[in-house]
């Protein structure tokens, strides 16, 4: 990605540059740094602040939380890393102050509760709770708060998933398995199942009846690649070459997972 | 009950098969306690024993890990480290070389199947880096890339069989000294290099909290390590 100097200066101040980021690829070396989201120890302890810690809850333990609207095995948190911090993992931040957007998935301007609705029906495989319930409130809360001092209107980097680059050979599910069984079955298991800890689930499934449906963002190859090469295998972000990522996410996308629910209907 | 009658007790075996595949012979447990006890009879053989207990409770006061109830395929995998010299064990490495696989997989599946309670650890837990230690366990530092550890080691450490090990209730020498080992790229027995990429980014206060941390949680109690 190019930055150019209009954005440089737009940014500065606002986005610290960073030069020398020992962690990130090569690739990324020239990258701005990401916006920083406010700390824990700054949730205020007031009504609001307990509102933020509610839905904090909610993403990370979904389950536990948000039951009755969950249809399989993931959390929020499970595609959203780092409690909805992570650059490239479609971060809070980023999404707080990037709607109300036009979505092409449905041809209207949505609301950001109603992208998490989205997400609950698709990448959760389960039920929209309602717009006005306390858990939608307390999300919307979470992702506010997390965006304190970010710059509305311009895409911030980090924001949403990676965009990948048009891959040079078409993106092969065959060469994929290889990619998946060396790099990924280790934790999501050589069925894509996942992995259990006791009775917990440890390893999210990455396919199966568990996994999100086909409707949702990562069923896209193009999404699922981006999201791998900034974030898989754990904390060997950027470690797959862009070809890799493309056949992985091929593969992955290739295999049984629940449908669609606006084809089921 | 004696040592020698309990040998003789099938249940034990029994429930051994309960939890591993059959290609493990009958009396591959009874081997396997043998040689935790007495070694495999080999010159210059050592018994498991010495430093690691009978029952797996390991030794705080050596560093000396315990493993009653790691998976039999982590601690096989671990011994066949030692051997070919990926897993870095500078005690532990002379008195392995004589063991043959078979004696490793019986021997794995005896300490596999045993339990024991925690032992008192060298001094008791530093409250500012338990802490801290609490931090990174359980949400990482994802600044520095680095994830929640419970990511990859299960609700408070307790393991995710068959390839993660437990760090639950493990003594504090022992943890900081693979975190070091991880960090400076000796101890390089990992898959795809997942825990040397780590731990070499933390600073070694940090390495000494988690290390702190985990020491201070009771180790997972029953079976839940199955396969
Ligand atoms: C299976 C993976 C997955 C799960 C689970 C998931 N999401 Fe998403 N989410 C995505 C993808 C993919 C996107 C689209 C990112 C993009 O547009 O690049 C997204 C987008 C979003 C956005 C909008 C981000 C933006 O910048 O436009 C929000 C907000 C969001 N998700 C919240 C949630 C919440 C809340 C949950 C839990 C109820 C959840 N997600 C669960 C994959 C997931
Ligand atoms: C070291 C273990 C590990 C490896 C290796 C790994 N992952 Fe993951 N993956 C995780 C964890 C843990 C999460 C959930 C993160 C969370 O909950 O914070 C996850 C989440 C995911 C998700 C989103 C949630 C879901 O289940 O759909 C996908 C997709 C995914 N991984 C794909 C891959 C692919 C493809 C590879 C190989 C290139 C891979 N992972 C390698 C541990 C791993
Ligand atoms: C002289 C003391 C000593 C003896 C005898 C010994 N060990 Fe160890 N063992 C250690 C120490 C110390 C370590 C930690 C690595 C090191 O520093 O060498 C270790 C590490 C291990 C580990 C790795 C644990 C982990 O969590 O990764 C396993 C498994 C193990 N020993 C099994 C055995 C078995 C089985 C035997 C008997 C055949 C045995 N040990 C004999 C001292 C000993
Ligand atoms: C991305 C996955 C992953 C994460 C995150 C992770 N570990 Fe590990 N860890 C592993 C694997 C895999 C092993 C087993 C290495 C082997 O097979 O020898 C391991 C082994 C260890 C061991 C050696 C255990 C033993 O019995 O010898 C310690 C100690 C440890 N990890 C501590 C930590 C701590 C502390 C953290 C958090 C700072 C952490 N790990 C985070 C994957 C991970």
């Amino acid at each position: 990605m190019k930055i150019g100097p209009t954005l440089l200066v737009l940014a500065s101040g606002l986005i610290l540059f960073s030069g020398s980021r020992g962690l990130a690829s090569p690739a990324l070396a020239q990258e701005p740094a990401t916006f920083q989201p406010p700390s824990d120890s700054e949730i205020p302890s007031d009504p609001f602040g307990n509102l933020v810690r509610k839905g904090e809850r909610i993403f990370t333990q979904t389950r536990t939380y948000a039951g009755k609207y969950v249809g399989n095995d993931l959390t929020c948190e499970s595609c959203h890393l780092d409690r909805g911090r992570k650059p490239y993992a479609a971060p809070l931040w980023g999404a707080y102050v990037s709607y109300p957007r036009f979505r092409s998935k449905n041809h209207k301007v949505s609301r950001l509760g109603e992208r998490i609705q989205g997400c609950f029906r698709f990448s959760m495989n389960g039920t929209p709770p309602p717009l006005d319930s306390d858990i939608i409130r307390s999300l919307v809360a979470y992702s506010f708060w997390m965006s304190r001092g970010a710059p509305v209107g311009v895409k911030l980097a980090g924001a949403r998933m990676y965009k990948m680059p048009p891959p040079h050979r078409t993106p092969d599910p065959f060469r994929g398995k290889k990619v998946y069984a060396a790099k990924c079955a280790l934790c999501h298991g050589a069925d894509g199942l996942g992995t259990t800890s006791g009775h917990d689930v440890a390893f999210p499934p990455v396919w199966g009846p568990r996994s999100y449906n086909m409707g949702a963002g990562l069923a896209k190859v193009s999404k699922l690649a981006g999201f791998v090469k900034m974030n898989m295998p754990l904390s060997k972000g950027s470690s797959l070459t862009d070809q890799q990522s493309w056949d992985v996410a091929a593969y992955v996308d290739s295999q049984p997972r629940p449908a669609d629910p606006r084809k089921r209907q | 009950m004696s040592l020698l009658l309990r040998r003789t007790v099938a249940s034990l075996c029994l429930s051994v098969f309960f939890l591993t595949s059959t290609a493990y012979a009958g009396g591959s447990m009874d081997w396997g306690k043998k040689i935790a006890e007495e070694g495999n009879g080999s010159p210059g053989s050592v018994a498991c024993m010495e430093c690691h207990r009978l029952n797996g409770g390991g030794m705080p006061s050596i560093g000396s890990p315990r493993i009653a109830g790691q998976t039999a395929f982590y601690i096989e995998h671990e011994i066949l480290g030692v051997q070919k010299g990926t897993r870095y064990a500078p005690v532990m490495a002379g008195v392995v070389q004589n063991l043959s696989k078979s004696d490793i997989r019986a021997v794995a599946l005896y300490y596999a199947g045993v339990r024991t309670p925690k032992l008192p650890d060298v001094s008791p837990p530093d409250p500012a880096l338990v802490a801290l230690g609490k931090h990174i366990a359980q949400k990482g530092l994802w600044k520095k890339n680095v994830p929640a550890c419970v990511l990859c080691h299960g609700p408070n450490g307790r393991g995710i069989p068959p390839h993660f090990p437990y760090i639950e209730g493990q003594n504090k020498g022992y943890l900081l000294r693979q975190l070091v080992s991880f960090a400076f790229l000796k101890r390089k027995d990992d898959p795809q290099g997942l825990m040397r990429g780590i731990s070499r980014r933390l600073t070694q206060r940090e390495r000494k909290a988690v290390a702190e941390y985990f020491a201070s949680l009771n180790p997972p109690a029953t079976s839940s390590h199955k396969k």
